[in-house]
């Protein structure tokens, strides 16, 4: 119990958030909207975190949510940098159209 | 009522993330998980976070989801369209791993829940929401990772650089 807050309700919602994002990022072709979902994953575990660390009493799961968020940043500008070459390179984010790895 | 409205919030997160992975359009896609990621804002207030729930809204929704707008302006990417490349082994394939996934994802949070290991002195409601004891922490026993971050932040600049710029110039 966090307040009045059960944590069940928390690791819930984290739940249905990481399967949604999980979803976006198996379903999806376009590689934003890929990119999206594993920011949206992240915040699923950051929520989880919170709740825990909250529920122990502890200010850590805060800490570690800092520094997801700082790593979050800095993953989201090199990904999209990708992202720019890439698409100047073939005109598409679609990743069922990019295969510069298959041998 | 704190946890009415933090179920309120959780809920909203989890539409907006919805309609985020089904938009067709990328544009409506990012707008989406704003909205998401606001919700998520408040449900940190409620979670004794307040300094978190700030860095949710100024890094999170301002800045990276900004980020994303921009260079979906720069590259002019149109919506997904329908055509032939859906590949039906690979949505089948999806959709179950994606089922399993959250199967065991419950099952795990189910098993840990009730079993909180609660430290010798847990802090208060006050202590767990007060900004300049997290800012200690931060800079004492943690200050060695603290740094360890800006250093990585230092070099996904400079990849980021490296990586988008045109090899002509």
């Amino acid at each position: 119990m966090i307040g009045s807050i059960p944590l069940s309700d928390v690791l819930l919602a984290s739940g249905a958030l990481f399967s949604i994002g999980i979803a976006g990022a198996l379903l999806r072709r376009n590689a934003i909207q890929i990119f999206l979902s594993i920011e949206l994953m992240m915040n699923a575990a950051n929520l989880a975190l919170l709740g825990y660390g909250a529920a122990m009493g502890s200010q850590e799961g805060q800490i570690l949510v800092f520094f997801v968020i700082a790593i979050a940043a800095a993953e989201a500008s090199v990904g999209l940098a990708i992202f720019v070459a890439l698409f100047r390179h073939t005109e598409t984010i679609d990743v069922n159209k990019i295969n510069l790895l298959k041998w | 009522m704190e946890r009415l409205v933090f179920d309120v919030a959780a809920l909203v997160a989890i539409v907006f993330a919805g309609l985020m992975v089904i938009g067709r359009d990328p544009v409506k896609s990012v707008l989406a998980l704003v909205v998401s990621f606001f919700a998520l804002a408040a449900g940190y207030v409620l979670l004794l976070a307040p300094f978190i729930a700030a860095l949710q809204v100024i890094v999170y929704a301002g800045a990276i989801l900004v980020l994303f707008l921009f260079v979906l302006m720069l590259l002019n990417v149109g919506r997904e369209r329908p055509d032939g490349m859906r590949r039906p082994i690979q949505m089948v394939l999806g959709s179950l791993a994606v089922l399993l996934f959250a199967g065991l994802l419950l099952g795990m949070f189910r098993a840990t829940s009730g079993k909180i290991p609660f430290l010798a002195r847990p802090l208060s409601e006050g202590e767990l929401a007060d900004p300049a004891a997290l800012a200690r922490l931060l800079f004492s026993e943690y200050l060695l990772h603290f740094e360890a971050v800006s250093v990585l932040l230092l070099a996904a600049l400079i990849g980021a650089f490296v990586l988008a710029r045109r090899e002509d110039a």
